[in-house]
């Protein structure tokens, strides 16, 4: 039976990703997007991922589609390109090559995925949180965890440094945008920080918690109660940096006292790991608004 | 066995993804190929993580794809800033080059 659905959800993923490769309408190929990072999603919950699958729904399904939208407005519409069969020959074998030694791959390494798990097993007694997933993230590879914090912030004064140019214009929401908004705004910090608290032991943790934080700064965005032109970003910028600036100051800390770059203090892993986690996910949240409103400094071009 | 068939749609999602990639030249199609690719490429690590119903899965490539979803959208969002620069000041810079 379940094995009836998987094919079906199958035939779906890869059905909803050609259509957004190919539908000739940006709106609809996003829509296809969308609705793709979603079911891909829902088999990652399948495969036992729940953690990966909700930061994919998040922030690979909702928010890249929010950004591709976001873009494609002031974009041309596409052009349909001229390919000659030979190079359309050559994309067709490598695509299908690449493709058929990756579904190889598998059949012929079995057992090659059971290298590290054994070491995590071994070594979550004394990680301070019980979800492997977060201790490989905020333990064992926290340098990982750091620098990809660090790519973030890359991304971002890229953002800002491109695109510099006309304020967007907010459509008016209507009347019952400010009551939905005062729902809303609150009950994602609450999510917000239960996802965060649950990551010690369930699925969720600072990625997801900071991406459902951008989801409540985002509406408040559109409502125009929250400004990131003029004075107002400020404390945006400031809280998008803080996240690497407090894991230095925390790894550099660490050193000092255990000698160890990032090696936390016995006993004091989880309260470690949770402060760490909870300026990632302020910083992730202000990050993400950042990348999405994009960044403007009054009159810096015409 | 849903690992094997999940681990097959990542493999056919990157090689849809390379071959649009290739064969279109329009920015914002290669963008959504490359984070149809990329989520190929995370679908074939999360496939390898699974062992069994009632086996908890690897959380090492769990993590591996975590990070990847973030550094996706990060890279996505500075691709989509050049790409609408390249939207509007292209055919500007071209004026300028004539004169």
């Amino acid at each position: 039976m379940m094995t009836v659905f998987d094919v079906m959800l199958a035939a779906t993923i890869l059905w909803t990703a050609w259509t957004a490769l190919t539908a000739p309408d940006r709106t609809a190929a996003i829509a296809a997007f969308l609705v793709f990072g979603l079911f891909v999603g829902l088999s990652w919950v399948r495969l036992g991922a729940p953690d990966v699958a909700m930061a994919e729904a998040a922030i690979g399904s909702g928010l890249t589609g929010a950004l591709l939208l976001r873009a494609s407005r002031g974009m041309t519409p596409p052009a349909p390109t001229r390919v000659t069969a030979p190079h359309r020959a050559a994309a067709v074998i490598t695509a299908a090559g690449v493709a058929g030694v990756l579904a190889w791959a598998v059949l012929v390494l079995p057992e090659a995925a059971v290298v590290y798990d054994p070491l995590v097993d071994a070594n979550i007694g004394d990680s301070g949180v019980s979800n492997p997933v977060t201790a490989v993230l905020l333990n064992f590879r926290a340098w990982d965890t750091l620098l990809e914090l660090v790519v973030l912030l890359a991304a971002l004064l890229l953002v800002a440094a491109l695109r510099p140019i006309r304020a967007a214009r907010m459509a008016d929401l209507g009347p019952l945008y400010p009551p939905f908004l005062r729902i809303m705004a609150p009950l994602s910090i609450f999510l917000s920080a239960h996802l965060l608290w649950l990551g010690t032991s369930d699925p969720g943790g600072a990625f997801q918690a900071g991406a459902v934080l951008c989801g409540g700064l985002l509406a408040l965005f559109f409502g125009g109660t929250l400004k990131t032109d003029g004075p107002d970003v400020m404390p945006l910028w400031a809280l998008a940096v803080m996240g690497v600036v407090v894991f230095v100051g925390a790894g550099l800390l660490a050193e000092a006292l255990t000698g160890t770059l990032l090696e936390y203090p016995d006993g004091a892993d989880k309260a470690w790991i949770l402060t760490i986690e909870s300026a990632l996910t302020l910083s992730i949240g202000a990050t993400l608004l950042l990348l999405f409103s994009g960044l403007r400094q009054g009159g810096a071009r015409p | 066995m849903p690992d094997l068939i999940y681990h097959g749609v990542g493999a056919g999602l990157v090689g849809m993804a390379l071959y649009r990639a290739a064969t279109c030249a329009d920015l914002l199609t290669r963008i959504l190929a490359l984070n149809v690719l990329a989520v190929g490429i995370a679908a074939v690590l999360v496939a390898a993580a699974y062992r069994g119903s009632d086996v908890p899965p690897d959380a090492v490539p769990h993590a591996f794809v975590l990070t990847g979803i973030v550094v996706l959208v990060a890279v996505t969002a500075a691709l989509l800033a050049l790409a609408e620069r390249l939207e509007r000041d292209g055919d500007a810079g071209r004026d300028n080059a004539d004169e």
